[in-house]
């Protein structure tokens, strides 16, 4: 199996080479036959990296000890499930999904664009096989995945406890991978619309396609992640403004800010350079983000080991930044494009409004992460940017993100008609007044909270109310009707949906963060404490050997404080043999409104008395839910929906810009 | 037209000054271990403690002024911990006659767990007891083996994260032997 | 002063109405919260919590001694309340921390030196942006009729195009409430 792999990741790396080299050559001396040939080589790198990862699976699978990756990631106690997990379990095996989903989202691109292909297609295919030539090289040689031991042991270490305990592990990584790896695709038509420079907008439609199916997979990988340090790590919280965390965020806000600023270049053929700006800006962050996760520069829970990698990423990211805003630079008289404004108060200049605030949050996010390492580098003070800091500085710019989102979709195009805007202003606005008024008569004494919940409300009901009077309109023409207009509009009710959302995400957000309970509290066995009216009794402990691990958990019975039995926790502590310390695992009784979440923090006398943390913690399941329906919004929005005959000669994203006429609502 | 030649040069001097300043600021993070912190203990007072032995009376850290201390942290479930305790067995029966005290101080475990392993791996220095981490914390403790040197005015001298080397421990002692002579 | 008129300028002066109100509202109870907002006097679990919260747990990756389940994190909380109890104020107990531990485990950046920048640059980020962005909005806003549009599209529309634009306007027209 290693030998396999090992050669499968040269003829990879041979494969995407000739691509990169064949795409780029044939484009420029016109010889569509070698363009065709390195479009084709992309599905012989595909099979060829899935054959690598086969190769790793299997030997984990198999117990392959003769492999170093399989002796320090699996052991013959691991079950199956996370055995096969121990693929992205270290930072060798995750660099070969990585390359996976770098080769799948190239065979994608090749599969798409097999019959009609815009001008920049060969330059792109050539980037993106630059780009998988990197990530090779990195696995062929500085990171070894099929390095051999010298002598075979019986037993392996097993995959890092934290890795091994529960089984969203399955789904947080490869989602995130495919929400960072995909900014590829984007980059790579960017950078080719530079390489070619053709003065057409072709490449907008195809980049915001391909940006919107990334951000999906993004928006999933975060929540993913926020579930995960949610329901495993504990502590009561599903963010922790941990570096990772952020550099993660930072693609997202800014693929956001492109999203909603690409449409003025689609609609008024404004905002060129910036929107490729921010195109490139996203994939140099997710690089950037990659050098601080892999490169072992910060600590963080997330943060691989100690890895050889750390130059090499650092080199591919300047070269990233050179490449793209040099190329951006050296194109600048032929992006530059006139704009005007009809009004300061229309469509147009609030997407200009979110912009400004998406990139100033993603900016003061950065300044925050980078800079521990700018004090120590320049006075050799060691400090600490963490939670608290990044909510007061961040909170501010998202409340007034949340009433750009819920009023600017309100706003019309071009000219302002400041009376009609106002009039389907009125539900929303009275809705946010009235649900701020009710949250401080219920008590809330927090200014964020009332503004949070006051905003989101606007939001909710803005763009609620928008879908709802879509649906009103279609149901004159019958439930066709209704189809027709929600097709028709696709683009603007999938974008309302996503609003609605953030809605959704942003009043769990505000709730957990300003109005959760907790208590700590140690119990004896048959002891009982009141907590947010419950009785919390402590069962004792009891003790589970299982194969890979042993199981300490402590029950405690709920009961309403005024009668009635509200089942059990089961908070338990996992005891891995490759671990010091046992691995916290919380038990969660999830609620519509709030979340009962206990987590057990150590156990004294052999278990007679534990020590418990106790959360209430409000909204959780709003933030899960919304966050959802972002993501769907997203899908529905990227969805391929092949267009009727009658709307063939419409108007397309790119002779919209040229022509300057209204079409459809967004 | 040479206009745009000069405006494109300064534009892409900016990028490229841009870039090389970041690269400049990361490459400072590589190759350095993001979990090793300065300690700001170093060359002041050592934190005094009063703690249990686990087999003799208290032991109190300014009562040994005039000796060299190395205080160890460890716990009996810390593994590399174990790696360096011949090291500092070593140490002990090297220096125990030259006025260089090394003591243990046991931190997060049992009183049982820790008095098993100091029996079955035939510790020979003095062990303390942390029961409420107080000291660990005054020490500025951020993970186990760690190790401090306090020389004979009671300063400490270094910290040292992670196990110790016997040969590397001993000729710090022995430096901190000399100076405290001179 | 007819009533048909009155009735036509209450039509289009209510919602404006009905949005002041609103905003108004929203302003008012902002405002009183934010003066009868803190609490008189916290308990002391409270505050311990408040300064645990401003602690990095030193053997934790990211999360707060607030926040971190792990035992240090525990007996630093009861550090923390025994300090309280001996009548030390958050200043001192967090300077004691900082005495054994550095500027480190702090959770935000210490107000002075060069790490006290951390606490300026947001607020010159969200300035310049806004700032940026008014100016732009102005500049294209008073830019003259000859806008990127009128630039481009040189050719009349053909047939079909006119077409497509009809039916798009006629769409437009549909859907959108009138």
């Amino acid at each position: 199996m290693g030998q396999l792999g090992t050669y499968a990741l040269l003829l990879g790396l041979a494969l995407s080479g000739y691509g990169a080299v064949a795409a780029a050559l044939g484009a420029k001396t016109d010889r569509p036959v070698l363009v065709e040939s390195a479009r084709r080589t992309a599905f012989g790198l595909f099979a060829t990296i899935l054959v690598v990862n086969g190769a790793m699976m299997i030997a984990l699978l198999r117990n392959d000890f003769a492999l170093r990756y399989v002796v320090e990631n699996s052991s013959r106690e691991t079950p199956a499930f996370f055995r096969a997990l121990s693929l992205w379990a270290a930072d060798d095996g995750s660099l070969l999904l990585w390359n996976l989903i770098l080769a799948g989202y190239i065979a994608a691109v090749a599969l798409r664009f097999r019959r009609d292909r815009p001008a920049t297609f060969p330059y792109a295919l050539s980037v993106l096989f630059v780009v998988q030539v990197f990530y090779l090289i990195l696995v062929n040689g500085p990171a070894t995945p099929f390095a051999t031991m010298s002598s075979r042991p019986a037993d392996g270490a097993g995959p890092a406890p934290l890795l091994q305990n529960h089984p969203l592990m399955a789904v947080h990584p490869p989602f995130l991978y495919l929400g960072f790896i995909g900014f590829t695709v984007p980059f790579a038509f960017g950078i080719a619309s530079l390489l070619a420079g053709h003065g057409t907008d072709e490449w907008v439609s195809i980049i915001r396609r391909w940006t919107l199916v990334v951000w999906c997979f993004l928006t999933i990988g975060l929540l993913l992640g926020a579930l995960w340090s949610y329901s495993v790590l504990g502590w009561g919280g599903y963010w922790a403004w941990d570096p990772v965390e952020n550099v993660a965020l930072l693609p997202w806000l800014l693929s956001t800010a492109f999203l909603h600023s690409v449409m003025l270049q689609e609609r008024r053929g404004m905002a060129r350079l910036w929107n490729i700006a921010l195109v490139i800006g996203a994939f140099s962050l997710m690089t950037f983000g990659t050098f601080l996760t892999r490169g072992s520069v910060l600590s963080s829970v997330h943060a691989f080991a100690q890895t050889a990698v750390g130059p090499a990423y650092l080199a591919f990211l300047a070269v990233v930044m050179l490449v793209g805003f040099g190329l951006l630079m050296w194109r600048l008289p032929t992006l530059r494009t006139p704009a005007r404004l009809d009004s300061a108060i229309s469509r147009e200049a609030a997407f200009v409004g979110n912009n400004v605030l998406l990139l100033a949050a993603a900016a003061i996010i950065l300044l925050g992460t980078a800079f521990p390492l700018v004090v120590e580098a320049v006075s050799g003070q060691q400090i600490t940017v963490g939670g608290p800091y990044f909510r007061s500085a961040v909170t501010p710019v998202f409340l007034l993100l949340l009433l750009l989102a819920g009023t600017a979709p309100l706003l019309p195009w071009r000219a302002t008609n400041r009376a009609r805007a106002l009039r389907r202003l009125r539900v929303p606005a009275v809705a946010a007044a009235l649900v701020m008024v009710a949250t401080a008569l219920a008590g809330v004494r927090n200014v964020t909270a009332v503004a949070g919940f006051g905003l989101a409300a606007l939001v909710f009901v803005a763009n609620g109310q928008e879908v709802v009077s879509g649906l009103a309109i279609g149901r004159r023409g019958g439930r066709s009707g209704i189809v027709r207009t929600m097709l028709r509009g696709r683009r603007r009710y999938a974008g309302l949906v996503v609003h609605v959302g953030l809605a959704m995400v942003a009043a769990g957000i505000t709730a957990s963060s300003t109005l959760g309970q907790q208590t700590e509290v140690t119990l004896k066995a048959g002891q009982s404490t009141v907590f947010a009216g419950h009785v919390l009794r402590y069962e004792g402990l009891r003790t589970d050997q299982q194969p890979q691990r042993i199981v300490l958990s402590a029950p405690v019975k709920v009961n309403n404080v005024g009668g009635g039995g509200a089942g059990t926790l089961d908070p338990r502590m996992n005891l891995y043999p490759a671990a010091t310390e046992p691995i916290g695992s919380p038990s969660i009784h999830r609620g519509v409104v709030w979340d009962l979440y206990a987590s057990v923090i150590s156990l004294q006398e052999d278990g007679n008395s534990a020590t418990f943390r106790f959360y209430r913690n409000p909204g959780v399941n709003w933030l899960w839910l919304g966050g959802f329906v972002m993501a769907l919004g997203g899908v529905a929005a990227a969805w391929p929906v092949r267009r009727r005959h009658d709307d063939d000669e419409a108007p397309t994203s790119v002779r919209r810009t040229r022509a300057p006429v209204e079409v459809g609502a967004v | 037209m040479r206009r745009i030649t000069r405006r494109r040069g300064i534009l892409l001097g900016v990028v490229a000054a841009v870039v090389s300043a970041v690269v400049v600021l990361l490459s400072t993070g590589l190759g350095k271990d993001p979990s090793v912190v300065a300690s700001p203990l170093v060359g002041r007072v050592a934190p005094d403690f009063t703690l249990s032995q686990l087999n003799g009376p208290p032991m109190t850290l300014s009562k040994l002024r005039g000796q060299v201390v190395v205080v160890n942290f460890w716990a009996s479930w810390c593994t590399e911990c174990h790696t360096e305790q011949a090291a500092l067995d070593q140490t002990w029966q090297q220096f125990q006659d030259s006025g260089v005290v090394v003591v243990g101080v046991n931190f997060e475990d049992t009183t049982g767990d820790a008095s098993d392993y100091v029996r079955t791996a035939g510790v020979a220095y003095p062990v303390v007891e942390d029961t409420d981490s107080r000291t660990a914390l005054a020490y500025g403790l951020r993970g186990i083996p760690e190790t401090f040197i306090v020389d004979k005015t009671g300063r400490i001298v270094d910290r040292i994260i992670g196990p110790v080397d016997a040969t590397k421990l001993s000729s710090e002692i022995n430096e901190v032997l000399l100076a405290g002579a001179r | 002063m007819n009533a048909a008129a009155a009735k036509a300028r209450l039509r289009t002066k209510l919602p404006v109405l009905m949005v002041l109100l609103a905003v108004l509202v929203g302003a008012i109870t902002l405002a009183v919260v934010a003066v009868r907002g803190h609490q008189a006097q916290p308990s002391q679990a409270q505050q311990v919590q408040q300064i645990a919260a401003g602690l990095h747990c030193p053997i934790c990756k990211d999360l707060s001694v607030a926040d971190s389940p792990a035992p240090l994190a525990q007996q630093m909380r009861a550090e923390i309340a025994q300090k309280l109890r001996a009548g030390e104020s958050a200043d001192e107990i967090r300077a004691s921390f900082v005495a054994a531990y550095g500027d480190s485990v702090l959770m935000s950046p210490p107000r002075r030196g060069l790490s006290g920048a951390a606490y300026f640059l947001p607020a010159i980020v969200i300035l310049v942006g806004v700032l940026g962005a008014a100016m732009l909005i102005r500049r294209w806003v008073r830019s003259p009729e000859t806008g990127p549009a009128d630039d481009v599209e040189a050719a009349p529309l053909s047939a079909t195009q006119r077409r497509a634009v009809h039916r798009a306007l006629a769409r437009l027209r549909e859907e959108e409430p009138a």
